[in-house]
């Protein structure tokens, strides 16, 4: 600073540097108390709307919307009590009984963005489902769920009564119809479902009575009530696009099935309506977001299908959720959801307050704009952190031959940990995250049931530039270039690595990426950051031509129903650790490549974990989870944020809003909220 | 005296060159002579980028992002010497903006010819010194941000001088390129007409019915995306000249045909002027005003080609900086409701543009000594 050249005034200027370093100190301590304080201002307390189970509490007599009343009064509906059936699904809701009415008005990006929908409002329609913290099954759609013979049978009851949206019964049929006829067709499904198999053994579904279906697995399944609650291939009609869901509509579907309407009338059908084939004439006829005519179980269905610029979806009056006063749901009679070119243009009609509810596609880096019109807009701005470890994580390719020089560092452990290391999370939450985040290893938040310890959160997890050179160069990468870069072991010029990253996304991986660029700098990696698109990052995982990969693990908090960001599990992925890696795990060895040990031990774990009763089964996620720390096949950057979907703007007039929500793929957040319970309030 | 006065400017008429003729004239259009001048400064800023940018442009420091511009003080006290306010930053627990305040007490001066970063001075003399830069160089503690800084606390200015440096040698050489083109495929147009002129002109009149921006756009998406940097920028070069040449071509194409059957065109061939000769020493001369408008004049639209395709992130893709770049990341909601400035990239295009267009207009009207 100056006090050197001015000899005069040193005396003063230095004692004005030392106030000024101090009233530093002071503004930043009490800022990072207020910074706290200003966290727990948007992040309420975490809460949710209850199913109740207990007999004794569920309503007698029935109400419903007034529109509903008057079709019913002119009589093109049935009564109420009889639309409900015998056993309705009844949902406490978090804050007070609603009134009926109005409209809920958000946005979407187009026929891709089928899970904003799914989110919203399906109900959510899975025959069971997680309680409100996204850690307790409950039951849904179905009644109940009963283990037998060990956990190699379960048996699913219905609710007696129920009916589909077009007023035909919901039974057991729909299930066999579902496995018979959909499942086990190997033109609808090429490839059987891991969900309906234990240990890659396929398991059974049968009718034991109208209103009760059985499950029979070769080996004892006790993860299965988690999968029937995951957003798994057995999570209701969302999934309805690729045959999936569990059951279908069979006194609908059948007329699009050659078994039932005979084969050259599908191809008809097909021909007429345009579709190359019969199959995909089903499945755009068993596709929940597309076809308005589809009989679903959810509270809402579409009316106006998703390929269209409104996508409106309308109360279904069959639904068999209702409050605890005996009001069937929902309460919000429509929800439109409007075509949004670009997310700059969704982010903007949300600060503009033109949308009631939304959550999906909010950008945690326009929060304080956001904020500033909270006024205007009518509405209250909510953070919704995940429980997952990385809003953003980096996946080493362990399969990655092209370059063999590349291939043997990804597979070194140390390597990996000193990449890690050199990675300043602190930078990067402050700048993308604006703070809300937390910095640390791909591991779940602490009070996950399969948290292996508050130490696993910061193991090669934290900034340590000295560490992580000393580290590359007892490699054998001591060696740099004049620019400082490290050169390769095969003496083949500079150690360079690419990063693939996706653009507009939730989270701007490509930035976050330059900025690693920079920071890696410090400890002579190079690397090089490749933005690409969604369809090409698909191609090129595929054929094990990524070399680093960035997204995130949402999702990963359910280790066992949503693994694919914890292990390779899925080939169709953005950024993978491992293509043969997945191949061999679901070819039991047969195709792919044998994993190295730990990264076997880790997929067995994994794998054991559906077979056991649950307290193992959380051992062995710890296990899992320390084994992903340890060895670092996956760097955590910044995670537990609400970068992603974790930005909810809600009106001020909407009622029975969370202060806070589980936020997760698997609780089709805000599904896990039932936004069956939304109302108006004025 | 009044008679040698009036005689003389006439007399220098008749007996200069044409290009002092050009000059002369030139300089009577005082609004093409500041023009000039401000082109001039942009190449100046394109050789000495690095020279006139204090902070390295890649380097991002969370502690300063979304910066505000800082005021510059000229006098402590009576006495020049520029200084800035040292600065606190912190997070805002209410309404999540990052706030800096400025610490009057602090005063980090701003010295002339201060050490800095690394750099290579005109791609050749390795050296430290900026224009302007603090005490202590990479170690200060404080430092100067004139334009404030982005998201990743990268100092906006630094940026802007690099991006000039891309986005205004992009435009000169897919000027060069469609320069050449246009006067080679043109000429051979023109000169030898039948086949070789249906062919060329068939093919300039496909081109330019096409759109220019879903053209470009298609081009620039074809690239493939695992290109390097250096590769995108030419590319880019290359496929924004491909249409530049064409209007170029028929503007010659037409010239050669008029002057093909001209009495000094046919003198010099009859006193056997080899053809070339008859093209370069007696045609092109006389329809140099033409090509020199056409070129000035392709220069902004070029300009903008580039950073119109990179704008919409169909061009030059980060970590490259140019203007179209640094816009790109400027189109969104919190630029303009929270960081402002960082649209300030856009006044350097506008400026640019304009002092290519007068610049052309300028030497349009001069290299036309005989014409009005």
């Amino acid at each position: 600073m100056s006090q050197v050249r001015r000899t005069p005034r040193n005396r003063t200027l230095r004692s004005r540097l030392t106030v000024a370093l101090v009233l530093g100190a002071l503004t930043v301590a009490v800022a990072a108390v207020a910074l706290a304080q200003g966290k727990n201002a948007l992040i309420g307390k975490l809460e949710g709307p209850e199913v109740v189970t207990d007999a004794a509490k569920i309503p007698k007599a029935f109400k419903e919307a007034p529109q509903l009343a008057e079709l019913v009064k002119a009589g093109k509906l049935p009564p109420v009590a009889e639309r409900i059936g015998q056993d309705p699904l009844v949902i406490k809701p978090l804050k007070e009984i609603g009134k009926y009415g109005g409209t809920w008005r958000a946005g979407f990006t187009g026929p891709a963005d089928f899970w904003n929908g799914f989110r919203c409002c399906s109900g959510p329609d899975h025959l069971m489902f997680w309680d409100y913290t996204g850690d307790k099954v409950m039951p849904n759609l179905a009644r109940g769920l009963e283990m037998q013979d060990g956990g190699k049978t379960w048996l699913l009851q219905l609710r007696r009564g129920m009916k589909w949206s077009d007023g035909k019964p919901f039974t057991a049929d729909d299930f066999v119809f579902w496995f018979e006829d959909v499942y086990r067709n190997k033109d609808l499904v090429p490839t059987p479902s891991a969900t309906l198999a234990i240990n890659g053994k396929q398991g059974v579904i049968e009718k034991a009575d109208t209103y009760t279906v059985r499950y029979r697995f070769p080996e004892a399944y006790y993860m299965f009530p988690d999968v029937l609650a995951g957003s798994t291939d057995l999570a209701g009609q969302m999934f309805g696009y690729r045959a999936m869901g569990g059951f279908a509509p069979a006194h609908y579907m059948k007329q699009f099935h050659p078994k039932y309407a005979g084969q050259a009338e599908v191809d008809k059908k097909a021909k007429d309506e345009k579709f190359d084939s019969w199959v995909r004439l089903f499945l755009a006829k068993n596709d929940w977001a597309r076809n308005p005519d589809l009989p679903v179980l959810s509270a809402w269905k579409t009316v106006t299908p998703i390929n269209t610029p409104t996508w409106t979806l309308e109360r279904n009056p069959y639904s068999v959720f209702v409050d605890t006063a005996g009001n069937q749901l929902p309460y919000i009679d429509k929800v439109v959801l409007t075509l949004a070119e670009n997310l700059e243009v969704i982010n903007l009609r949300a600060i503009a307050g033109e949308y009631d509810y939304a959550s999906r596609h909010m950008d945690l880096g326009k929060l304080p704009v956001f904020i500033e019109n909270q006024v205007k807009g009518n509405y209250k701005v909510y953070l919704d952190p995940g429980d997952y470890g990385g809003d953003m994580i980096i996946k080493f390719n362990l399969n990655y031959d092209a370059d063999p020089e590349i291939a043997r560092w990804f597979n070194t452990a140390d390597f990996r940990r000193a990449l890690s290391l050199g990675v300043d999370r602190d930078q990067i939450n402050e700048t993308f995250w604006l703070g809300t985040g937390t910095p640390g290893s791909v591991v779940p938040v602490d009070s996950n049931k399969y948290n292996p310890g508050p130490q696993y959160r910061k193991l090669w997890s934290t900034l340590d530039v000295k560490k992580a050179n000393e580290m590359l160069d007892k490699l054998g990468l001591g060696k740099k270039d004049a620019q400082g870069y490290r050169l390769r072991a095969d003496g083949k010029g500079r150690l360079r690595i690419e990063i693939m990253t996706l653009g507009g996304q939730f989270v701007q991986y490509t930035q976050i990426a330059e900025m690693i660029r920079e920071q890696w700098k410090k400890i002579g990696i190079d690397l090089q950051v490749q933005e690409v698109e969604r369809s090409l990052a698909l191609k090129r995982t595929e054929a094990n031509e990524q070399q680093l990969g960035a997204w995130n693990n949402d999702g990963s908090e359910h280790l066992f129903t949503f693994p694919l960001h914890v292990f390779p599990f899925e080939l169709a992925a953005v950024a993978s650790s491992g293509p043969l890696y997945v191949k061999w795990f679901h070819s039991a060895g047969a195709q792919g490549k044998e994993p190295e040990p730990r990264m076997k031990e880790l997929m067995e774990k994994w794998k054991k974990a559906f077979g056991v009763p649950e307290k193992e089964r959380i051992q062995l996620g710890k296990d899992i989870w320390k084994i992903a720390a340890e060895e670092v096949y996956i760097i955590g950057v910044v995670g537990m944020g609400p970068a992603s979907m974790g930005v909810r703007v809600v009106k001020n007039n909407m009622g029975n809003i969370p202060s806070r929500q589980y936020n997760s793929p698997d609780g089709k957040t805000p599904g896990i909220s039932r936004p069956a319970t939304f109302f108006w309030k004025n | 005296m009044a008679v040698v006065v009036a005689v003389a400017p006439e007399q220098r008429v008749f007996v200069a060159s044409q290009w002092q003729l050009m000059w002369w004239r030139f300089r009577k259009h005082k609004l093409a002579v500041a023009s000039g001048v401000v082109v001039l400064g942009f190449y100046l800023v394109v050789l000495g980028a690095d020279f006139l940018a204090y902070a390295d442009p890649d380097v991002s420091e969370a502690q300063r992002s979304l910066m505000p511009p800082q005021r510059v003080y000229w006098f402590d006290g009576w006495q020049f010497g520029p200084y800035v306010h040292g600065f606190k930053g912190a997070r805002d627990p209410q309404t999540f903006k990052r706030v800096y305040v400025a610490d009057p007490s602090v005063k980090v001066p701003i010295r002339f010819f201060a050490e800095g970063f690394e750099y290579r001075f005109l791609g050749l003399i390795p050296t430290t010194r900026h224009l302007i830069g603090v005490d202590g160089g990479l170690d200060a503690s404080q430092t100067i941000f004139l334009l404030g800084t982005d998201v990743q606390g990268r100092d906006l200015w630094s940026r802007l001088m690099y991006g000039t440096r891309i986005s205004l040698t992009i435009g000169l050489l897919g000027v060069t390129a469609s320069l050449v083109l246009g006067v080679v495929l043109g000429g051979l147009s023109g000169f030898y007409g039948g086949v070789t002129d249906t062919i060329i002109q068939r093919t300039i009149e496909i081109l330019r019915s096409i759109p220019t921006i879903p053209l470009w756009m298609g081009l620039a998406a074809a690239l493939p995306r695992d290109w390097s940097i250096l590769q995108v920028y030419f590319a880019i070069t290359i496929i924004i000249s491909l249409l530049g040449w064409t209007e170029l071509a028929r503007v010659v194409r037409g010239r050669f045909l008029a002057m093909r059957e001209e009495d000094f065109v046919v003198s010099a061939r009859l006193v056997g002027c080899t053809e070339l000769r008859t093209i370069f020493v007696h045609m092109v001369p006389s329809f140099m005003s033409h090509i020199i408008a056409a070129t000035t004049l392709a220069l902004p639209a070029m300009i903008i080609s580039e950073t119109s395709l990179s704008f919409l992130g169909l061009g030059l893709r980060p970590p490259a900086i140019s203007w179209g770049v640094l816009l790109q990341q400027a189109q969104n909601v919190q630029t303009v409701a929270i960081s402002p400035w960082l649209m300030l990239p856009a006044l350097p295009v506008i400026v640019a543009v304009m002092a290519f267009n007068f610049l052309g207009d300028g030497l349009r009207d001069a290299a036309d000594p005989y014409g009005r």
